[in-house]
């Protein structure tokens, strides 16, 4: 049996203590419980099977079955979600309205919110092997039915708030699992590299979020990369909206084309660059070039998007990417950690960032700005 | 690379002059947002009602630099003012978009609120 300390920072009580691919039955798990010989893997086996967790820490027990027909218990980092209403004013956090331990309530909006942190909770662990947000188990919050017809859901540093959407254009953002994965997204990147939400960095930002998006909707529904929508928001237009999201990140500029809102703005390539003094310099914009890098690269590989192609993605995000990255800096950290998988992995993301012009064809970057 | 889609530096109506040297423009644009999709009200009072927009307007602190956005997905306003040959202009995070800011961009969207997305 290998007993692994949790990655959860310098507290004493290390509860996510994993019991790692371990051929555990649920006897000798009980036993363990009460071991003295075995403390760390005693109180983690407690806290499967006896005591709720503490609240600032969780696990979770996951069960599956081996080749040879064995039974493997793993004790794995768990969410703690806390979901709260603020009745449509713009006041946060609001009333509490479902906490972790709690069912389902009659507020679909509530639960949506509620399984949307999960999945983002569980793509993060089973593809990153990253506790919650910042690494440590942070505890996941979020705001449901804020403002008045309110058009936008947004990561204010500490939480994730949604609103109904006007009823006209949009509907309720939680109803998009790519929508609760970007703003989670928000909060990891937040906690890694802190990109400057401001132009090109700004613009990395929003794509960086867009993929934890898509890594959360695909990793949720067991889709590889050629399966996937690659769309990011798709469900949150009414009906009466010419459109199927707000982004696609495999094909930029094709999301929605409608009367009314015009045309998706964003360009594929750096051809396409545009220079704004809005949107904190058209970051929702711009970020569809390094969106279609990212999909081109996992649709180029093949697989699950997560396993490959997004945990290149997201070494170079933790790997001492600068807070001002350029697209040309990203894109050089990518290939740098592409290439140390091995060459065919290397030229796959070299081929995509020359498809969107941040590099040349030979792999020198480009000047952009 | 492309120019921008964007618009004018100060993007008040082009014939907002015909008001004469009385007129008074106001436009608040709301940009960024989880759908980046930019949002536009305008309002060109005449005659008695300037009086009351001139209030609204005369009554925030143009010059005062408000604090950064923090955070992600968050609306950013832009708020032009042009009172005869003056022109004022103010971009603010929605976060800190409170008090009289508040006030005159509620009044604008009040007042143009058949005005579509664009």
């Amino acid at each position: 049996m290998t007993i692994h300390e949790g990655r959860g920072g310098p507290h004493g009580l290390e509860v996510q203590a994993r019991i790692h691919q371990g051929i555990v039955p649920s006897y000798l798990l009980a036993k363990l419980a009460e071991s003295e010989r075995y403390a760390q893997a005693a109180e983690a086996a407690r806290q499967t099977l006896i005591a709720p967790a503490p609240a600032e820490h969780r696990a979770q027990l996951r069960l599956s079955i081996d080749e040879n027909g064995s039974l493997v218990a793993s004790v794995e980092a768990a969410p703690n979600r806390t979901i709260s209403d603020a009745h449509g004013t713009e006041t946060l956090p609001g009333t509490v309205v479902r906490t972790e331990d709690e069912p389902t309530v009659a507020d679909v909006a509530v639960n949506q919110a509620f399984d949307g942190l999960g999945a983002t909770f569980q793509m993060l662990l089973d593809a990153f092997q990253r506790n919650s947000i910042d690494g440590k188990g942070l505890p996941l919050d979020a705001t449901v039915h804020y403002g008045s017809g309110y058009d936008n859901a947004f990561w204010n540093g500490e939480r994730m708030v949604f609103g109904d959407g006007d009823g006209q254009v949009f509907q309720g953002f939680t109803g998009s699992t790519t929508v609760i994965g970007h703003e989670l997204g928000h909060g990891v990147i937040q906690y890694t590299a802190g990109l400057e939400y401001q132009g090109q960095p700004g613009a990395l930002n929003e794509s960086l979020a867009d993929v934890f998006g898509a890594l959360t909707e695909q990793h949720l529904l067991d889709q590889t990369a050629d399966q996937a929508s690659w769309l990011i928001g798709a469900g949150i237009f009414t009906p009466a909206v010419h459109g199927k999201a707000l982004r696609s990140m495999l094909h930029p500029g094709t999301a929605y084309d409608d009367p009314e809102l015009g045309k998706d703005p964003q360009p594929a390539d750096m051809s396409g660059y545009v220079q704004t003094s809005d949107d904190n310099g058209g970051v929702h914009i711009n970020s569809g070039i390094p969106n279609r890098a990212f999909a081109l690269f996992a649709v180029e590989l093949g697989g699950y998007a997560w396993e490959k192609a997004g945990s290149v993605w997201y070494r170079a995000l933790t790997g001492g990417l600068p807070a001002s990255a350029t697209f040309a800096q990203f894109a050089k950290a990518t290939i740098t950690e592409a290439d140390a998988l091995d060459t065919s992995t290397g030229d796959a993301a070299r081929a995509a960032w020359a498809s969107v012009g941040v590099i040349k064809a030979t792999g020198d970057e480009r000047t952009v700005g | 690379m492309s120019e921008p889609s964007a618009d004018p530096p100060v993007g008040l109506p082009a014939d907002s002059d015909a008001a004469g040297d009385d007129g008074v423009a106001i436009r608040v644009a709301r940009s960024g947002g989880i759908a980046g999709m930019s949002r536009r009200w305008s309002v060109q009072p005449s005659g008695g009602e300037a009086e009351h927009w001139m209030v609204l307007v005369e009554r925030c602190p143009w010059d005062e630099k408000p604090p950064p956005g923090t955070g992600a997905d968050r609306f950013v306003w832009r708020i032009e003012v042009r009172i005869r040959r003056q022109r004022h202009e103010q971009v603010i995070p929605e976060e800190h978009l409170s008090g009289p800011w508040r006030d005159l961009v509620d009044a604008v969207r009040e007042a143009d609120s058949g005005a579509k997305p664009a």
